[in-house]
């Protein structure tokens, strides 16, 4: 039972980052290689809103959700903007610089040491027992419940809401959807700020697990083979992804070797690579497009 | 936060400018003030900063200003590379310092055993070179030993424990922490104690609990860590949600202190070589005096490092004199006593054979909930290095 919940808990966390792989991924076409370093800039900013608002962790929480929605909106507005128009890989690359340019920042603003926002919140992030003997942290909990909320939200949101459609039209054809009169910075705006704000879902909720360092943009990173075992372009796949990714994981750091871990996640790309070269339900077309 | 920007900024400017005068001990530094471990050794190496600040202030040494210079490598060995060539090519540094991890030594030490400058780990991992028989360029100030300071935590088990030992071991899935676990777990078998699990964890890993679900269900009742200290306490806290009772020891890293406190943890043992400041010793308020005067980032109990570094600078260039070479520096180094007043058992002696030290010493230190405070468990504890 405790291989399940641990599966669950890494699942989640994989599937929380992946989907702003996917969402960004699937309205531009563009990789975004800052996303772990977006996801760890909410987690700092949590940690500023924990002390601005010292003794109400649910407006500390609030605050720092919104300004990580607002800073999406302001890379894509300030610099993947500028992109557009220009090679994938020009945007890529400018992902990439971002990401350096926000690690330099977060030391700056906030030192290397391990931050605990939980501490500065003053939650508690008690164990829960659970049937058969199992246990999870109150986080780890609380990943699986938003990991699940996100994912229900976002599909209902692009399969029945108008600026979801709008978004899969975007992602489709950009300029068949321009000539429909649909604006095309708007939609990639929201996608930038809906990919924000899953990653720092993901990066607030890690903080508050477990601490919080510069090691987060990797941990950003290890969830990007979950998002392309899936298929690039799918929310479901993404989920798929990570639960085969997550569970692969721990069962062979329970039953083989926990140095494995490492290099699972590879494995299980490599694997999906040369048997379905898109993804586990990607589209095919894509593929040359990637 | 803007203001903190430009301090940064300022700060990193003025660092970062060549050396200004020739008639200064110039020496540079190659560090992770950025990047995945720079948590282990930015503190440190602005603890060093501040000593410098100080020496210089109250004149400098022999009459002459200490120029020290810091580079950023990120931890990465390319960047450790350059920076050891710009620091020796361009600087002209006599002293060239580490406070990075592992990988980065080989790149620089090429470069600085081509120049013939010595090289200082501070708060990096002591390399086997200082050890006896020590190479001549190579010398450490850093607390933490491999094999010693395990041999010291199995001897405080061993000590402790009030049943048979059933031990659990965790390591980060780098050489230098894995070599020591591997150490560790046969040493525990010729102490009669019994291995039931040993995790080596890659860094990062989003969730630990799948590492402390085995060594739980192998049923350790202690479990012992060496590895940076996120592992360490990771694996402890994600053991501790697993509902694990057993005893857990690690070793004190620089954020021990803090880290203890924040826990409260009543099973859980930290063993360093260096004096805590909730001992409160003379030299500890000396440096929280420095350290507010100066400002600092980071928290002052993680400054003890950087400090003994900073004390031992100042006594060998006292003792290499004016005009300073390479050559005499290292001589000098070579055949030093530095009293570190109280923040270690004893003083950091080198010889020409031993360039680590040649007495370690260990206290153990944990948190007692019925004082709401950290208590010392065992006082120093003394190993020979040979």
């Amino acid at each position: 039972m405790q291989l399940a919940v641990n599966i669950a808990v890494l699942a989640s966390i994989y599937a929380l980052i992946a989907c702003g792989y996917v969402l960004i991924y699937r309205v531009s076409r563009v990789l975004n290689l800052a996303h772990g370093e977006l996801m760890m800039l909410a987690a700092y900013l949590l940690l500023t809103t924990a002390s601005s608002f010292a003794g109400h962790p649910l407006f500390a929480i609030s605050a720092a959700i919104g300004l990580s929605i607002l800073v999406g909106a302001m890379v894509y507005l300030f610099l993947m903007r500028k992109m557009t128009g220009e090679m994938a890989l020009a945007a890529v690359l400018a992902t990439v610089a971002l990401g350096v340019l926000l690690r330099g920042i977060t030391v700056i603003v906030w030192s290397a040491q391990q931050q605990y926002p939980a501490t500065a919140l003053g939650l508690v992030n008690p164990s829960i027992a659970l049937p058969g003997g199992a246990r999870i942290s109150l986080c780890g909990a609380l990943l699986v419940a938003c990991t699940a909320v996100a994912y229900g939200s976002l599909l209902a949101f692009l399969r029945f809401g108008r600026w979801g459609v709008r978004m899969r039209a975007a992602g489709q054809s950009p300029l068949l959807a321009a000539q429909r009169g649909i604006n095309l910075h708007a939609i990639y705006a929201i996608a930038w700020s809906l990919s924000t704000f899953t990653g720092a879902m993901a990066g607030m909720l890690i903080a508050l697990d477990s601490g919080l360092g510069q090691t987060m943009t990797i941990i950003g990173l290890k969830a990007f083979p979950a998002a392309l075992v899936g298929g690039l372009d799918s929310l479901a796949g993404a989920l798929a992804g990570s639960l085969i990714v997550a569970a692969a994981e721990v069962l062979l750091i329970h039953y083989v070797d926990p140095l494995l871990s490492e290099v699972v996640p590879f494995l299980v790309l490599i694997a999906m690579l040369v048997v379905r070269p898109w993804g586990l339900f990607g589209t095919r077309e894509e593929l040359d497009r990637v | 936060m803007l203001r903190k920007l430009a301090a940064a900024i300022l700060a990193a400017t003025a660092l970062s400018a060549p050396a200004a005068a020739q008639d200064a001990y110039t020496i540079g530094l190659t560090g992770a003030l950025t990047g995945a471990p720079a948590s282990t050794y930015a503190p440190a190496v602005q603890a060093l900063r501040i000593y410098v600040e100080r020496v210089n202030a109250a004149g400098g040494i022999n009459g002459r200003k200490i120029n020290l210079i810091l580079q950023d490598d990120s931890a990465e060995p390319g960047k450790a590379a350059a920076n050891a060539k710009k620091l020796i090519t361009q600087d002209g540094v006599i002293l060239m310092l580490n406070a990075s991890l592992s990988s980065t030594y080989a790149p620089m030490l090429a470069e600085a055993k081509r120049a013939g400058v010595p090289v200082l780990f501070a708060s990096s991992v002591c390399p086997k070179d200082v050890y006896p028989p020590a190479d001549p360029l190579q010398f450490c100030t850093t607390a933490f030993a491999a094999n010693y300071d395990s041999r010291a935590v199995l001897d405080f088990i061993k000590a402790t424990a009030k049943e048979p030992v059933k031990i659990g071991f965790s390591a980060m899935a780098i050489p230098i922490s894995r070599g020591e676990i591997d150490f560790a777990e046969e040493l525990s078998k010729t102490m009669g104690m019994t291995p039931v699990d040993k995790e080596v964890i890659p860094p990062p890993t989003p969730d630990y609990t799948p590492f402390a679900t085995k060594i739980k269900d192998a049923g350790a009742n202690w479990a012992y860590s060496w590895a940076p200290w996120v592992t360490q306490v990771r694996t402890l806290e994600a053991l501790r949600r697993l509902d694990w009772k057993g005893d857990y020891i690690a070793w004190s890293h620089i954020e021990a202190e803090g880290e203890l406190a924040r826990l409260k943890d009543d099973r859980f043992y930290v063993i360093g070589a260096n004096a805590l400041f909730q001992d409160g010793l003379p030299i500890h308020k000396e440096i929280a005096d420095a350290a507010k005067a100066a400002n600092v980032q980071y928290p002052v109990q993680q400054m003890a490092e950087g400090w003994i570094a900073g004390m031992v600078i100042e006594a060998a260039l006292k003792a290499t004199g004016w005009p300073a070479t390479s050559e005499k520096l290292a001589a000098a180094m070579s055949n030093l006593k530095v009293d570190t007043k109280g923040l270690r058992g004893g003083p950091i002696e080198w010889t020409k054979n031993n360039h680590f030290r040649t007495r370690q010493y260990y206290r153990v230190y944990k948190w007692d909930a019925a004082k709401i405070s950290i208590v010392r468990i065992k006082d120093w504890t003394a190993f020979d290095v040979k």
